[in-house]
């Protein structure tokens, strides 16, 4: 069975593209691909440090970007369109990750059984990073609901891994408007988030 | 804290940074003067920001990498209900599909999990299960069978069927196909979809990706009911990314596989049976041909050849014989650009693909029971409205300018007419109100080139709130955006300018005029205006092509000759013809990156005609936008006919007003 989404330069670019059009059923066709892509990148990360590498800083979902946009000239909406979904692919597969983390630790599931049927412990988040992220999670809801464009900034920088200069570009604001939204959103979202 | 107050704080504390320490504690009194609350808010968030110390300085992924891993791997070995995952299979369009052990009835299915930002919409998601329940409930060999659509921890998942085969997508690109062979598949699925009809259920996305062939020969077709209700963006994702693809959501939705989406499908309109009967023969050309019988360079390119052309023969690609001249005429009845020229319903497809297959095996001949092919045309007529449209358009520009140079030089109140009518709007009733935009609607499709079509009234109440916001913002400036008269005085004003700049390039001063007023009322001096999202988010890169600076965008002494002289380029580098005017013109007013984009990619082809054919063939959805952005801040061509402000521009007889008199 194979429905396998193939990654190759037409369909990311058509998608990315079909997406830029106004075809929204693209955005879904999309995320796979991403987590795809994610999940490689990673699986690289960490054996690069068993190998004795540091990780290197350079946010995965950069890196990602990198590697798809080598397919061909990507057009700027291509670009920053890639950049909001990444991050917010990102911040869900992290989010959802802390919380399994928490229910694991109170006595949930989160036991893998391997093919073979025996039971092998899951990496697990450490709990405050878990309670850490879920926090910031939530904190984040709540900013957006007074300040979207201050969220989507946090979410592109912290989740996307996207440089100041990049966090402009793709929400179209100058590079002075990111700096104040972030010291801002960082100012309120640490007391947000050390204050319960 | 609400937004307005959030955003207060905000300005005191971003105001106290911008200060050196010493100064802090005097603009915090001052600011704060009287408001402790606010006072009390700045002050913490400023001690926050000076512990804050590297707090989320770092993306998240530097720390979470190893985790990372784990979490994207986290589904092998796990137990979803019933049933355990074994192995990933592929990653479609409705999330991630798997291989798993149904530990209750012993045996291996197929799971998709759905992602889980789709599980977070309620509503979608009730549509969802409705939707399955009814697949689910079909019973038929050739589709495949829905075991349970079921939830566990928060995690929807639909466990189906394994099927241990190929698609027809792998079969087609392994090896030619032999023909008895194709129209197995062909029949196979033909039989399946007339049981689904029948059910009332239309597959939408019928594609070699979606049939599969067991190696016994069983085929069978995957997703049936639920790929059109999956295949929409979750609420909050559209949310999340509302900043950079606001202008694009907006469009209507157009779902399916480009190449084998049927005309309807195409344009957006309501489909029925009859599109999965066009997608099948699609499939067909492609099995026999292993080309693809629609295709272009972009979607749009796809989406014409679809709406336009006829498929090259299969005789060009593969050799001539009589089977293939028998498949051929099944192909040409299920590729009939309009509904009613294809069969009707799959049965009789499935017994013309019977017949065929009989043929070839020796049986009596069939060619007398099989129709001859119809001309194809429905394009032409579509081509034949264009010079009709481009008189009308130029005439309209030409009445325009005429008008408007009339108008400066005579001493009439600037507004009277629009006055008259906007008031007169006002005092309709409800009825009234309708009828009249109807009317409106409908002389502007016809001289639009549509057919005029009679709206319903849902769509007639849409336009009203277009109508009667643009009609309320003509009668009181309540919003900081220009009343109508203000923008067409200070058209006025420049009109003679802006002629000097498109004359000295050569560009008919009848074609860009329009356009360069409406830019001149275009201010971009805030950021955040109210009611003026849209086009604001485009300031940097406009002030860039007009070489000007921010600030440079408020004045609209410099901005106009600038806008004018950047038109006059375009118009320059598109040519002088009515189809570049209405392109730059949708742009301009739809302020859509969309637009924009499109309009850049054109400017690289050569034959950019056809492509205009589809932007206007999507007329409607383009419109439903730019309506609401022009009643937003332009006096647009459109909101102007509707409210009948300035008919004459159009070259369109008013009714008398007596028809709505009381």
């Amino acid at each position: 069975m194979t429905t396998q989404a193939k990654l190759n330069e037409n369909n990311l670019t058509g998608l990315l593209t079909e997406w830029r059009e106004g075809d929204k059923s693209a955005l879904d066709k999309l995320t796979p691909i991403v987590y795809d892509e994610l999940r490689r990148i990673a699986h690289r990360y960490v054996r690069r440090e068993r190998d004795g590498h540091t990780l290197a800083t350079t946010a995965l979902v950069n890196e990602a970007y990198l590697r798809l946009a080598g397919f061909q000239k990507f057009t700027w909406e291509n670009r920053s369109h890639f950049f909001a979904v990444s991050a917010q692919v990102m911040r869900h597969i992290l989010i959802d990750y802390a919380r399994r983390s928490q229910f694991a630790k109170r006595g949930g599931g989160l036991q893998r059984v391997s093919l073979e049927g025996a039971a092998i412990d899951a990496v697990l988040m450490s709990p405050t990073r878990a309670a850490e992220l879920i926090a910031l999670d939530e904190a984040l809801d709540e900013l957006a609901k007074m300040d979207p464009r201050k969220s989507d900034v946090v979410q592109l920088r912290y989740f996307g891994g996207l440089t100041l200069e990049e966090t402009a570009e793709v929400l179209q604001v100058s590079l002075m408007t990111v700096r104040r939204d972030w010291r801002a959103a960082r100012a309120w979202l640490y007391k947000s988030v050390n204050s319960e | 804290m609400t937004p307005e107050q959030w955003q207060k704080v905000d300005e005191v504390f971003q105001g106290a940074l911008d200060r050196a320490p010493h100064d802090r504690e005097s603009f915090l009194d001052e600011a704060c003067e009287g408001n402790a609350a606010l006072r009390s808010e700045a002050d913490s968030l400023i001690s926050a920001h000076d512990k804050a110390g590297d707090f989320i300085e770092q993306p998240a992924v530097t720390e979470d990498a190893r985790v990372l891993v784990d979490a994207l791997d986290h589904n092998i070995g796990r137990d979803l209900g019933a049933y355990t995952i074994l192995e990933r299979l592929g990653a479609g369009g409705m999330g991630e599909v798997y291989l798993a052990q149904d530990r209750r009835l012993n045996r291996r299915v197929a799971l998709k999990i759905l992602p889980a930002l789709f599980a977070s919409d309620h509503m979608r998601l009730r549509r969802f299960q409705r939707e399955a329940q009814a697949a689910s409930a079909l019973n038929h060999p050739n589709i495949l069978t829905i075991h349970e659509v079921g939830e566990h921890e928060g995690v929807w998942f639909i466990a189906t069927e394994f099927i241990d085969g190929q698609t027809v997508r792998d079969l087609i690109e392994q090896a030619a196909l032999p023909l008895a062979e194709i129209l197995d598949i062909a029949e196979q699925v033909a039989s399946a979809l007339a049981t689904a009809h029948a059910a009332g259920i239309v597959h939408r996305d019928i594609k070699p990706e979606n049939i599969m062939k067991r190696s016994d020969g069983l085929v069978k077709i995957l997703d049936f009911g639920i790929v059109k209700l999956l295949e929409r963006p979750a609420n909050d994702f559209e949310r999340a990314t509302a900043h950079v693809t606001q202008s694009h959501t907006e469009f209507g939705e157009v779902m399916g596989t480009a190449g084998y989406m049927s005309p309807e499908q195409a344009r957006g309109l309501v489909v029925d049976e009859r599109t999965d009967i066009w997608s099948l023969g699609v499939v067909l050309y492609e099995m026999v041909s292993r080309r693809a019988p629609f295709s272009g360079a972009t979607r749009m390119d796809t989406m014409v050849a679809i709406l336009e052309r006829d498929p090259e023969p299969l005789h060009s690609h593969v050799s001539e014989s009589r089977e293939l001249q028998l498949i051929q005429l099944v192909i040409d009845k299920s590729l009939g650009k309009e509904r009613q020229e294809r069969y009707q319903t799959a049965g009789e497809m499935l017994a013309q693909l019977t017949l065929v297959r009989e043929e070839l095996k020796g049986a009596p001949s069939i060619g007398s029971s099989i129709e001859p092919r119809k001309s194809l045309s429905a394009a032409s007529s579509f081509r034949r409205l264009l010079p009709v449209f481009v008189v009308a358009l130029v005439l309209a520009a030409a009445i325009a300018v005429v008008f408007l140079y009339k108008d400066s030089t005579s001493r009439a109140p600037a507004n009277s007419t629009a006055s008259a009518v906007n008031k007169r709007y006002l005092e309709m009733t409800e009825t009234e109100q309708l009828a009249y935009i109807s009317a409106q609607e409908q002389r502007i499709s016809a001289m639009m080139g549509d057919r005029p079509a009679k709206l319903n009234e849902d769509a007639l109440r849409s336009i009203k709130s277009y109508v009667d916001h643009y009609v309320a913002r003509s009668q009181n400036k309540t919003d900081g955006v220009d009343t109508v008269s203000e923008t067409l005085t200070r058209g006025r004003a420049h009109a003679p300018l802006i002629a000097r700049e498109f004359k000295a390039r050569k560009v008919p001063v009848i074609i860009g005029l329009y356009l360069a007023m409406i830019e001149s009322a275009f201010r971009p001096c805030a950021e955040s205006s109210s009611g003026a999202r849209g086009l604001y988010q485009f300031v940097p890169e406009t002030a860039r092509n007009y070489g000007l600076s921010h600030s440079e965008m408020c004045n609209v002494d410099k901005m106009t000759p600038a806008a004018a002289a950047y038109i006059a380029d375009h118009m320059a580098e598109l040519g002088d013809d009515a189809e570049s005017m209405t392109l730059v013109l949708l742009s301009y007013n739809r302020g859509s990156t969309w637009v924009r984009g499109t309009l850049r990619e054109l400017r690289q082809t050569e034959d950019y005609q056809r492509n205009f054919w589809m932007l206007f063939a999507h007329r409607d959805k383009l419109d439903e936008g730019f309506r609401r952005e022009s009643a937003g801040y332009v006096p647009s061509f459109f909101a102007a006919a509707i409210v009948g402000e300035n008919p004459e521009a159009f070259g369109i007889q008013m009714p008398a007003l007596s028809t709505f008199a009381r």
